[in-house]
């Protein structure tokens, strides 16, 4: 299909109007304030909103949708630089550099290069989605239970990367984790596993209370026992935008992490959380200084961000042009196109072109409100580690058991938020890594179920596992990203052995 | 950390062995050979394997980082537990008594607890964060939180 420059023109004439701009910087921050919530999840936002926007034209709505969606991509990464907590699971992989930043004090730059990051990934994934839309999705289109289960295995072979500084611990996190992902009905026959009788076990562990209990709850129980021992990191927010140095000694992993976010949020299934964590991975395993990472580095900052915002333009890849969203959020995105009378899909792009067109120009336009916004209200948003740790921390934990709570009126989920809350603080404690047990709360059901798809349709062959270039092509990367992985973390672990002694 | 990486490990071996002996029972299929227990079991063999070469590595003294040790004495592992209690309570009362009433009696005291002495922050702060929290998932966003006993008011 060739690209109508014309209509396009035209689409960000009738994109700028002041209704439809309106549309948008609500929507952006909405969704910049939903993305800092922990627990209220981009999905979660788009959701909610969705009723709002009956009875408005298409355009209106899905503009501010888009909003909702661009803004709490970046939202979450401010909670996760300044509380360590991450607003979306997409923004989990900014916390492993953010946080270490904002206790240095370097709060400012953090902030403005996980802005920045996510305006410059926005961009790139909003641009890629406009011009690379039908190649893209005729990939996509190929892809089998096989491919699916070897981009699962390629995803959990990031882990490695992510492990902090045991690999064996990490593996032994990742196991954990894919089999606290087992709970539950299988996805197959429908047999309840470790369920335990109990109902509410059924459907597996919640995934947003047991990411908020690992995540938010943990730091909670390790908080609380520092008071006064700790000063407080200095919220130093002395810039508005990331300094030249920082945008130059970023721009390859910027452009790099923007292309991977927009590749895997074209895959469905792989959301940002997914693009972020192998964006960073790939950074790591790239950079001349890995054992930098984790420790505060601004590359890593840098490509998550980006990653996980580019991950946004991807996701509307394949959900624009077969029908199928990319993520959970474009999963909700689908539902209010058709309430809307619009069905995504390829005959989308055959009757409501214009739409098609408005919608490439909503979401440039929409990457631009947020780094307006975002820029604009920046001191706002860094005030929120001024709070003082004795109100903040209880605080926090409020916020949290609230929000695992809200999601489906269960108190279940409360006392799941609790339970992974005291694992985590325990692996915390005991120096395991809590990154992996996220990987594989989303990657193992993919895992599994499409690799039993596959033996249904290969009447248990194992050989078809290797019958497809894409399937093979993805598990050789899986297998060659381990291998440098694991040499990488030897280099890392001798540097970090050398600094010691002497 | 060896001593905790070897309680680690076994620890591990035994949730593996656990996880492996209820994949175990789970029933077959007739048809595939690939049943609801087959994952899992691979997952619990990977576990007992790393739980194995974590207890190796820690006798062959290899075990990575150090551990600060905690008393019971210690100030910050006592604000732990009763934070652990509180917490409980929290999620224990927060349906009957309901979502206004828990949040303060817990924000207020967890404050104190964690070495607030300014009375007038201690008034006023629980008191505004369990508004604006309830403001927000009530009014703005539609979300019920329980009621408990001032259902005939909120």
């Amino acid at each position: 299909m060739d690209f109508n420059w014309g209509l396009m023109l035209s689409s960000f004439g009738t994109v700028f109007s002041p209704g439809i701009v309106l549309m948008i910087c609500v929507g952006t921050t909405a969704g910049i304030v939903i993305g800092a919530l922990p627990g209220l999840t981009a999905t979660m936002g788009v959701a909610l909103l969705v009723p709002l926007t009956f009875g408005r034209p298409p355009l209106e709505s899905i503009s501010m949708l888009l909003g909702i969606y661009c803004g709490a991509m970046y939202g979450g990464s401010i909670s996760a630089i300044l509380i360590r907590t991450p607003g979306t699971p997409a923004g989990a992989a900014t916390v492993l550099d953010g946080y270490p930043m904002a206790q240095r004090g370097e709060v400012g730059r953090a902030m403005t290069m996980a802005l920045f990051a996510s305006f410059f990934g926005g961009l790139v994934g909003a641009l890629i989605m406009t011009f690379a839309s039908p190649f893209i999705s005729s990939i996509a289109l190929e892809f089998g239970p096989v491919e699916y289960f070897a981009l699962a295995i390629f995803g959990l072979s990031v882990i490695v990367s992510i492990s902090g500084r045991s690999l064996i611990k990490g593996a032994m996190a990742a196991f954990f984790g894919l089999l606290i992902a087992s709970i539950g009905f299988d996805p197959i026959a429908g047999f309840p596993r470790f369920t335990f009788g109990m109902m509410e076990m059924m459907e597996g562990p919640p995934f947003i209370p047991t990411l908020i209990g690992l995540f938010a709850v943990s730091e909670v129980f390790n908080e609380v026992q520092k008071t006064g021992q700790i000063q407080r990191a200095k919220a130093n927010m002395d810039r508005y935008f990331p300094t030249w140095a920082d945008i130059k000694a970023s721009f390859k992993t910027l452009t790099r992490s923007s292309v991977i976010g927009t590749g895997i949020g074209a895959i469905p299934g792989a959301g940002g959380d997914i693009a972020a964590f192998v964006a960073y991975g790939e950074a790591k395993r790239s950079s001349k200084t890995p054992e930098k990472f984790g420790t505060g580095e601004i590359n890593g900052i840098a490509a998550s961000e980006s990653a996980n915002n580019a991950c946004s333009g991807g996701a509307m890849i394949p959900l624009l042009s077969l029908g199928v969203p990319g993520d959970a959020v474009t999963a909700v995105l689908l539902g209010a196109f058709v309430i809307q009378g619009l069905q995504p899909g390829p005959m989308l792009y055959k009757e409501h072109m214009d739409i098609v067109y408005q919608i490439f120009a909503a979401m440039m336009v929409a990457q631009f409100a947020m780094l307006f916004i975002g820029t604009a209200g920046i001191r706002l948003f860094a005030k929120v580690i001024l709070v003082e740790r004795a109100i903040l921390t209880p605080a926090i934990f409020v916020l949290s058991l609230v929000g695992a709570y809200a999601m489906r009126s269960n108190i279940f989920d409360v006392y799941t938020t609790l339970a992974f809350g005291i694992l985590g603080y325990i692996m915390m404690r005991y120096d395991y890594p809590l990154s992996p047990i996220l990987l594989a709360l989303i990657l193992g059901p993919m895992a599994e179920s499409n690799l039993r798809r596959a033996m249904v349709i290969s009447g248990d062959d194992p050989s078809i596992l290797v019958s497809r270039p894409i399937a093979v092509g993805l598990m050789l990367l899986a297998v060659a990203s381990l291998v440098m992985s694991i040499r990488g973390h030897r280099k890392v672990e001798a540097r970090l052995a050398a600094l010691e002694s002497t | 950390m060896k001593v905790a990486d070897i309680v680690g490990g076994v620890i591990g071996i035994l949730l593996g062995a656990f996880t492996y002996w209820q994949s175990s029972i789970m029933p077959t299929d007739v048809v595939m050979k690939i049943g609801p227990g087959f994952f899992p079991s691979i997952l619990s063999g990977g576990l007992i394997l790393f739980s194995i070469l974590l207890i190796v590595n820690a006798l062959k003294g290899k075990s990575i980082g150090t551990l600060e040790p905690q008393r019971l004495s210690d100030k910050g592992v006592q604000r732990g537990l009763i934070m652990l209690v509180a917490a409980v309570a929290f999620a224990a009362v927060m349906v009957p008594l309901g979502f206004v009433p828990t949040a303060i009696i817990f924000l207020t005291g967890m404050m104190m607890v964690m070495g607030m002495r300014k009375w007038v922050l201690i008034l006023i702060v629980p008191a505004l964060i369990t508004a604006g929290v309830w403001a927000v998932f009530e009014k703005i966003l539609h979300l019920s939180l329980p009621a408990g006993i001032l259902s005939d008011f909120l």
